[in-house]
């Protein structure tokens, strides 16, 4: 199959080339046509522009020819002017000497002389014009002739155009003609040229077509033959097969009879199975009569009973019902009295703390009028250094207190109160707050520990009660969560708590010392200006460090070591609200004898010693009077004087008084 | 008046629905099949009140079934549009309309109109060059489009207008017959090629002064003004002139012949310069046959110094000798110009010396004809030496020029080395055999030359026809250069050895 395309290929190219001759040969053809149009075009204008060259040069001739009968003619009348000049000169000669002449007869011979040569002049003029004429008739008719020869040279020029462009147009059509007989030619040689190529190749095409058919013929031929021999062959193997399965099923019918044969045993013993199976049957439905009738009645006391227990649940239900309400309305009242209670308890211990601080200011205040008092006299009367006194009390303010215990709950709530208002207003509230806690530990810590504990150790938790929290506020549900993990646990006051998160930091610490230092010491620098009193020199951690696996190992520890001491807690609990009372009227004792005995017994004498001397200073001050009023009476005396001796009396006597004594001036 | 005014608003119907007649006349003539029974009642009282006196006929019009009539059909019924186009052909000098139709009208309308409408009308309003063909195809038996840029439009125009200043006499033709078309065709008109310039009739009254001075007269004081048509007005008013061929003088005058028709004055040639002057979008000046000497051609060629547009100068068949050559060797140098054509005058060797001298530093000109002079072996010497420096000339014309031997010596020199020159025309000159000779050696090493006219020039034939051969390859390789570019060089080779054996 791939024959036939190679050949057409190669057919093709054949054709190509001898499509490239043929193109040559009109390519020739066109290129001959072309340049015997463009010699006939050039030969025409040359022929028709050769007029206009030959009246170029005809005028250049004619120019020349003109300049040259110019120079002639300019020549001529030059030379005549020169003889006609000479001539007359002559005459005027001849003139002169007629006037001398005396001899009428030889004056009348030189007039007809005179008028001889005269008329030669004028004769000689007259020639020149008439030549000159003549002339320019010819010029004329030269113009005339010129005229006619351009007219004539125009026709030529047009006959010679027309010629031209009828031989142009006859040339151009004939080689158009012959460009496309040449064109016609190739094309019909091209076509005869495909056309015997294209013969060929169908008569290739039908060989080849025979040669496929014979082929084919051949094959099917054989392909008979196979399947005839395939045929027999089938037969054959058909007829083996068919005996060999006869066989196989006289087999099989034999067989088949044998087990007819059990069958029939089995059947016959089969019946006899079913007779008994079918006395049995009669029994057990008896028996299941019975049954369902105990059944039935049975479901009747059930269903009784069911009744009565329905009943009896609606009754619990109401009672129940009114029993929480009871209930609910007892706690609120609770909740109410408590309220008043604690309302009125704050309100006594302001009151009291008022009290007390007014007492004490104005204890204080008396105290401080009399170190005044004492300092003064010590200083100034008696030249002493005094020291103020330092006592304890002087420092206090407020109501002395003790720290009371509280429970663990009532931690929990303020731990949990104070973190989040810590949350609330960052760090800035952190050093009031932690007045509330004695111990070390930050309430964030402790609240982080108490909410880890808290998600940890869920399982302590009730499940009602866990699904009693669903609904509540986060922080109140951590808080009950809280209390029901410490229920379980056993804390049950404030010691107890801070024992567990102390526990769960020194666990941690021993655990995993080294890599919380860093953390450590800034910890604790915190603390310790926060409350001197820090006695555990342990360090507690961050509880972030506190992995949430390690909760319930810490729990369990704890939880061992708080069983034995237990039972001393127990007592304190009552003691709690309880206010001691009985520093106080130490303290205000302390505060009346700020002043001892022997500064008392020192005042009295000062004061004996100082009445004395006021008494002096009193005489003392009445001299000092009197004196200042004799003073006064001398100055008013010495200004009388002066007026005196100021007058104009003075002047007036002989002898004034002013020269007599010397004025006192002062 | 009223039925152009009627028939106004049906011409538009596609755009406007005017009138209950309108509509229903026109869907009655389209829509032949669709009947209308409430319709014809309505119709027909406007009707006859338009059509007036021949109402009949318009009845019968406008019924769309005529039962009586057995050969009567819908398609013999005009159209309302042919109709409307009817009347507006007919009226179209005093309504044309046409803008407003659709374009298919528009050809209708143009293809009806007479061509002796007024210009007044149709000048600014048609564009169309069917219409304007068949104007010029009855007016003129000739005409050639081509001379015209192919526009039938601009050569109704211009050809109007040469017409009009032809016969123009001064001071008995109004003017206004000018100017009254200038707003019409300013627009059109391109060139102006006026080969006649009447003279003013020649009456009793006395001249109109003596300031101007006729030196073309005899000389003769009391000779009558002489001045022909003032192109300014005319020139100042066409904003796209680009040609303007004038000629002084008079065709046919016959017996009737006076030295006097073919008078171009002073003052003409001023007025002539301060037009060609203003004229800022001139491309060609031709002025053929008018007695141009030195004078005027100086005067003339001062005012085109410096000109923006011209391109072209054409001063042939006139009388200016060496100084007017010398003017315009000065105008190639302060010009664009690109054709110079000094044929048929009188300038000479110094002439031709100013020429050369242009042209030695010239990159514009590419045409200079300087036939039938007589610039002889000094002149053309000088020429040729111009041209070993001239880059840009490619025709060169010196028939005619009472050249010889040495010129031509010249000549093949720069034939060797020159690049630009495509045609040289020597003939009529006496060459002579040496220096036929002497050119062919220099035509030998030339390939750029493809025509060179020695006709008559006393030159042998055998170097003439080698000349001629030459020519032939060098026509034959630019041939084949214009037809491909590239590889040009291989056909020159292939045709070279037959040039010899031929």
């Amino acid at each position: 199959m791939t024959c036939p395309p190679r050949e057409a290929l190669g057919e093709y190219l054949d054709g190509k080339k001898e499509s490239e001759e043929d193109q040559s040969k009109s390519y020739k053809q066109k290129e001959e046509s072309r340049l015997k149009l463009a010699k006939l075009l050039l030969c025409g204008t040359e022929l028709v522009t050769n007029i206009q060259v030959a009246a170029d040069i005809r005028e250049i001739h004619r120019r020349v020819e003109e300049e040259e009968i110019k120079r002639q003619r300019l020549e001529k009348l030059e030379n005549e002017v020169k003889t006609s000049q000479d001539k007359f000169d002559e005459i005027t000669v001849k003139w002169e000497e007629g006037k001398q002449r005396r001899i009428p007869q030889e004056l009348w011979e030189m007039l007809n002389a005179q008028q001889v040569h005269c008329a030669g002049l004028i004769e000689d003029k007259n020639k020149l014009i008439s030549e000159l004429q003549q002339e320019l008739k010819m010029k004329d008719d030269q113009y005339v002739k010129d005229l006619k020869k351009q007219s004539d040279d125009i026709c030529l020029l047009l006959e010679r155009m027309e010629e031209q462009v009828k031989n142009v147009m006859k040339t151009f059509r004939q080689e158009l003609q012959n460009i496309e007989k040449a064109f016609e030619v190739e094309r019909q040689e091209l076509l005869t040229s495909n056309k015997k190529k294209w013969e060929r190749a169908l008569q290739a095409h039908n060989a080849k077509e025979l040669e496929y058919l014979m082929n084919r013929i051949k094959k099917v031929e054989d392909y008979e033959k196979q399947l005839n021999k395939q045929r027999i062959w089938d037969c054959e193997e058909y007829n083996t097969i068919k005996i060999k399965l006869e066989q196989d099923v006289q087999i099989l019918e034999q067989q088949l009879q044998q087990m007819k044969a059990t069958y029939q045993l089995n059947q016959e013993k089969l019946e006899y199975n079913f007779q008994v199976l079918k006395k049995r049957d009669e029994e057990s439905t008896v028996i299941k009569s019975q049954q369902k009738r105990k059944i039935n009645r049975l479901h009747d006391v059930l269903n009784n009973l069911r009744s009565k227990y329905n009943k009896q649940v609606k009754q619990f239900q109401e009672e129940n019902q009114s029993l929480t309400s009871d209930y609910k309305r007892l706690v609120l009242q609770f909740k109410e009295l408590q309220k008043a209670m604690r309302h009125f308890a704050l309100i006594d211990d302001k009151r009291f703390r008022e009290i007390w601080l007014m007492n004490e200011e104005e204890a204080k205040d008396l105290i401080n009028r009399a170190f005044d008092v004492d300092r003064i006299i010590s200083t100034h009367h008696l030249g002493l250094p005094w020291m103020a006194p330092d006592f304890w009390f002087l420092k206090n303010v407020g109501p002395i207190s003790q720290q009371q215990q509280k429970s663990a709950t009532q931690i929990l709530e303020e731990v949990l109160m104070e973190a989040e208002k810590e949350g609330a207003d960052e760090d800035s509230s952190e050093s009031e707050t932690y007045l509330d806690l004695p111990k070390q530990v930050s309430a964030r810590t402790t609240r982080k520990i108490l909410m880890l504990l808290c998600d940890e150790s869920g399982f302590l938790i009730e499940s009602k009660l866990l699904s009693l929290l669903l609904p509540l506020e986060k922080n109140e549900c951590y808080l009950l969560r809280l209390d029901a993990v410490f229920s379980a646990l056993g804390i049950e006051n404030e010691d107890d708590l801070y024992k567990l998160v102390n526990f769960f930091l020194k666990y941690q610490t021993h655990h995993s010392p080294s890599s919380q230092e860093p953390l450590d010491l800034r910890a604790e620098k915190e603390r310790s200006l926060v409350d001197g009193k820090s006695q555990e020199k342990e360090p507690p951690p961050s509880p972030k460090l506190i992995h949430p696996n390690d909760v319930l190992k810490i729990l369990e520890a704890f939880v061992m070591s708080l069983r034995k001491p237990r039972d001393f807690w127990v007592p304190v609990k009552l003691l709690k609200a309880v206010r001691d009372d009985s520093k106080d009227s130490e303290y205000w004792e302390a505060l009346t004898t700020v002043i001892p005995a022997t500064t008392l017994n020192l005042w009295d004498a000062l004061y004996t010693a100082l009445e004395k001397y006021h008494l002096v200073l009193t005489q003392r001050a009445e001299l000092l009077i009197e004196n200042s009023s004799l003073e006064r009476q001398n100055t008013e005396l010495q200004q009388l004087l002066q007026q005196y001796l100021d007058t104009k009396i003075n002047s007036e006597l002989q002898v004034p008084p002013t020269q007599v004594f010397r004025v006192p001036t002062k | 008046m009223q039925d152009t005014q009627t028939t106004e608003s049906p011409s538009i119907p596609s755009r406007s629905s005017t009138s209950t007649q309108d509509r229903s006349s026109t869907v009655g003539q389209t829509l032949s099949s669709a009947p209308q029974p409430s319709k014809p009642t309505p119709i027909i009282p406007p009707l006859a009140k338009s059509t007036g006196p021949g109402s009949g006929s318009g009845v019968r019009r406008m019924r769309r079934i005529i039962a009586e009539d057995a050969e009567w059909s819908l398609a013999i019924v005009p159209l309302l549009t042919e109709l409307c186009i009817q009347h507006i052909v007919k009226n179209f000098q005093n309504n044309p309309i046409l803008k407003q139709l659709l374009p298919e009208h528009q050809k209708k309308v143009l293809n009806h109109l007479s061509p002796d409408l007024p210009l007044a009308v149709t000048a600014n309003l048609i564009d169309d060059e069917s219409y304007w063909r068949r104007c010029c195809t009855q007016r003129w038996p000739v005409c050639h489009v081509d001379n015209h840029g192919g526009s039938w439009k601009r050569m109704f125009f211009e050809l109007h207008l040469e017409n009009l200043l032809k016969h123009f006499i001064p001071n008995t033709t109004d003017p206004a017959v000018i100017l009254n078309l200038l707003p019409l065709c300013r627009n059109y008109v391109r060139a102006i090629r006026v080969d006649q310039f009447l003279p003013p009739v020649q009456l009793p009254a006395p001249p109109r002064g003596g300031d101007q001075s006729d030196s073309g007269s005899e000389g003769e004081m009391e000779e009558p003004a002489m001045d022909h048509y003032q192109l300014d007005n005319l020139v100042a008013g066409l904003s796209h002139l680009e040609e303007l061929d004038l000629v002084y003088g008079v065709k046919d005058c016959g017996m009737n012949f006076e030295w006097n028709l073919f008078l171009f004055t002073y003052r003409d040639c001023h007025s002539l310069a301060a037009t060609v002057k203003a004229c800022h979008t001139l491309k060609i000046f031709r002025l053929t046959r008018s007695k141009v000497d030195d004078d005027k051609a100086r005067i003339l060629i001062r005012s085109l110094l410096d000109h923006p547009a011209l391109e072209e100068l054409d001063l042939s068949h006139n009388l200016i000798g060496d100084r007017g050559a010398r003017a315009a060797a000065k105008l190639l140098s302060h010009s664009r110009l690109r054709v110079l054509n000094l044929a048929n005058n009188q300038v000479r060797a110094p002439g031709a010396h100013s020429l050369a001298h242009a042209l030695g530093h010239n990159s514009n000109l590419i045409s200079l004809n300087l036939r039938l002079n007589c610039i002889e072996d000094e002149g053309g010497q000088a020429l040729a030496h111009a041209l070993h420096t001239n880059k840009c000339l490619t025709t060169l014309h010196l028939g005619g020029n009472e050249l010889s031997e040495p010129t031509a010596t010249l000549l093949s020199q720069v034939l060797t080395i020159n690049t630009t020159l495509t045609s040289i025309n020597l003939s009529c000159n006496h060459i002579g055999l040496d220096g036929g000779k002497q050119l062919l050696e220099g035509m030998s090493d030339n390939k750029t030359l493809l025509e060179f006219d020695l006709r008559l020039s006393d030159i042998a034939q055998e170097s003439e026809y080698l000349i001629g051969q030459a020519l032939c390859a060098n026509r034959e390789a630019a041939r084949q250069r214009a037809l491909n570019p590239s590889h040009f060089m291989s056909p020159v080779t292939v045709k070279g050895p037959e040039n010899p054996a031929g």
